[in-house]
């Protein structure tokens, strides 16, 4: 075991919940600020933050508030059968004037600049899409949103919506049926970025439609993992070397490169540990990447620079990373 | 070239001191800012170049909330708006100088080139010590022939000090550094380290009439706030002779950074103290800061002329880098974001191959 000499840990915090408000059916706006009133860290539009629920239990929610507000954070929460019960426990034990441990902000979706934008939301991936809204409205870029949901009364932040017109379309599948992704994404359109948020049905067929478009056009979150095909003939093992580090390890079948770096001592940020949240991220020096992640798109999975190294693993026989 | 720093940042324009009745010419982010006071004291920041022709405004004169071009007598208004001209009764149509959002905090003047309308959306650092009575400040300011990222990531990492000015480091700085913990936010990185006890520099226990010989924790702290100021502290517990309780006798340094153009930085320093704050010390501590600042300044100028010269290569970093990495990571993804290049990883590779 080598000693640490270097811990590289986010921004943590206990906040206390200033406001619980119920904003749709099943969905939960929490205000988030500091116990004593300080700013709270900068973030920009497509930021997220762990709230951190109990031991095993932290969930990323996106920002979707105003960052020209550092008095209070807000995240929407939707309730839903998950199977390890964050949101539930977020809408049981949350109330106004409760304390969460919340860690960051970070950013795996920022708003890059662009003349035109078209944002999509499905339910609930409306969240981060407010604070862009309102960038992309501020800096006078041409913009509009495509927002799908159940039905009305499911679809969150509505009211804040209607202040700007027919540049929203609100789409509740009880009343026009499915999203007609077709009719905006079928003809690929110059300088404008593709902002999507939702479930997984809508990112896989928005990604789908946007293969023609330019590459980098595209950017989405998604709030659970792809998913993956399981390797053939089971993982192999391959040596890890750490650069700054110094150390060479072997990564053996039933470990992630995550387990190796954090047993040899060497500290790195992570957070899902399911290649969601992009925390992990990490420069790549050398080797062949098998990349498993939610988080990096095909232009940046073949350019080789980085990897999550909490899912992604190696086809070659060494791997060299930036630690 | 590729743009190496971000232009959606508040960075410091002037002193509020310098900003007065007087036009002060700057040069920000590879252009030219003129800036003054109106009547009623708020600071302006204007596009210091006349629509007629390319002469300085603040080569001008004030009249009432005006500014005069010295050469055409062209007159703008505080909004930038072209307001008379002396040839003829109609202002030309359009007729107008870009004028920068401004945030006077009382001692610094800072300003917003880039994307105006995120001015409102990105808070401005506040930096409180400036103006607090408990404490005392000396500084200085001067341009550094470097390129902004140098300076931050010189910032990044002390422990450069003791190699580069033994006189002022703390004895503690010369033994091997205890771990280095670093917390990152999107747009942040802190970091800090606790020394165990130590004695500290003479010339700080002299300052604060404490023996020398004494030894006392130490503890430094930095945070990258935003491309335009680093803050950071040294402090040294001590427990007072009235058993009021241990209390830490603190140097917090500021640091504000303004890129003048790409390889050209306005650098902007202020040492501030919560301990012997009497006019004395300020004495002794300008010409000690100083010096340590010019080294800095004349290292990072040759470290920019070794760039310029042989171009970058991949560097060697150790793990008392992993602040400095962390910032340029920030640095990168700003300069991706707002400069509209379609991911940030793409852009990342883009800056190293350069």
């Amino acid at each position: 075991m080598v000693a640490t000499k270097t811990i590289v840990r986010e921004h943590e915090a206990d906040l206390v919940v200033r406001a619980a408000d119920t904003v749709a059916d099943g969905v939960l706006a929490l205000t988030l600020a500091d116990p004593s009133g300080q700013p709270l860290p900068p973030w920009t539009p497509g930021a997220h933050v762990d709230l951190i629920l109990g031991d095993d239990l932290t969930r990323q929610y996106s920002l979707c508030s105003s960052p020209g507000q550092p008095g209070s954070w807000r995240v929407g929460v939707l309730r839903t059968p998950d199977s390890r019960g964050g949101s539930e426990r977020v809408h049981t034990s949350l109330p106004a004037g409760a304390t969460v441990r919340v860690r960051g902000p970070r950013n795996h979706f920022p708003l890059v600049a662009s003349p035109r934008y078209l944002f999509i939301a499905g339910g609930i991936g409306i969240t981060p899409m407010l604070p862009m809204i309102a960038e992309a409205e501020a800096s006078g870029a041409d913009w509009s949103l495509l927002y799908g949901g159940r039905e009305r009364s499911s679809m969150a932040f509505l009211d804040e919506l209607a202040g700007y017109g027919d540049k929203v379309t609100v789409a509740p599948q009880n009343e026009t049926g499915m999203l007609d992704l077709a009719a905006v994404l079928g003809t690929p359109q110059p300088e404008t970025l593709v902002y999507c948020c939702g479930p997984e049905g809508l990112l896989g067929a928005v990604e789908k439609l946007c293969e023609d478009w330019p590459p980098g056009a595209l950017h989405l979150e998604r709030f659970s993992a792809k998913p993956q095909e399981a390797a053939e003939g089971g993982e192999s093992s391959f040596e890890l070397v750490l650069e700054r580090s110094g150390l060479t390890l072997e990564v053996p079948p039933e470990k992630s490169v995550l387990d190796v770096i954090r047993g040899a001592g060497v500290s790195v940020l992570a957070s899902c540990l399911e290649g969601v949240c992009g925390t992990c991220e990490t420069e790549v020096i050398d080797g062949d990447v098998d990349h498993r992640d939610s988080v990096l798109n095909e232009e940046e999975r073949a350019s080789n620079e980085f990897m999550m190294v909490c899912v992604s693993r190696c086809k070659s026989a060494r791997l060299t990373l930036d630690l | 070239m590729t743009r190496t720093h971000p232009h959606n940042c508040w960075y410091l324009l002037a002193t509020s001191e310098e900003v007065g009745r007087t036009p002060l010419g700057r040069r920000v982010l590879g252009q030219g800012v003129v800036l003054f006071r109106t009547t009623d004291g708020t600071a302006v920041a204007l596009e210091d170049r006349c629509v007629h022709r390319p002469y300085p405004l603040s080569l001008g004169w004030l009249e009432g909330d005006t500014i005069v071009s010295g050469y055409s007598g062209f007159t703008y208004d505080a909004r930038g708006f072209c307001v008379h001209v002396p040839t003829q009764d109609e202002i030309p149509v359009g007729a107008r100088v870009r004028s920068f959002p401004v945030h006077d905090d009382g001692v610094f003047v800072w300003g917003w080139l880039g994307d105006q309308a995120l001015a409102a959306l990105r808070p401005p650092a506040a930096l409180p010590w400036l103006r607090d009575d408990s404490w005392v400040t000396i500084g200085d300011s001067w341009e550094t022939a470097a390129d902004l990222a140098l300076l931050h990531e010189n910032f990044a990492d002390i422990t450069h000090v003791a190699v580069v000015d033994p006189f002022i480091a703390p004895p503690v700085l010369r033994s091997s550094p205890p771990p280095l913990e670093v917390e990152v936010t999107e747009t942040t990185v802190a970091f800090s380290r606790t020394y165990a006890a130590a004695p500290m520099a003479s010339w700080q226990a002299e300052l604060a009439g404490l023996d020398p010989a004494l030894s006392h924790v130490q503890r430094e702290r930095g945070a990258f706030v935003s491309p335009g100021v680093w803050v950071d502290s040294w402090d040294v517990e001590v427990e007072p002779a009235d058993q009021s309780g241990p209390h830490a006798l603190t140097f917090r340094f500021t640091h504000a950074v303004t890129p003048i153009a790409a390889g050209r930085t306005r650098h902007t320093w202020r040492v501030s103290r919560n301990f012997a704050l009497g006019e004395q010390a300020s004495k002794v501590l300008l010409p000690i800061f100083t010096d340590y600042y010019g080294r800095v300044q004349t290292i990072l100028e040759t470290m920019q002329q070794v760039l310029d010269s042989d171009g970058p290569r991949r560097e060697v970093n150790v793990s008392a880098d992993a602040a400095a990495l962390q910032v340029r990571k920030i640095i990168r993804n700003m300069v991706a974001d707002e400069t509209g290049i379609p991911t940030r990883r793409q852009s990342r590779a883009a800056a190293r191959n350069r």
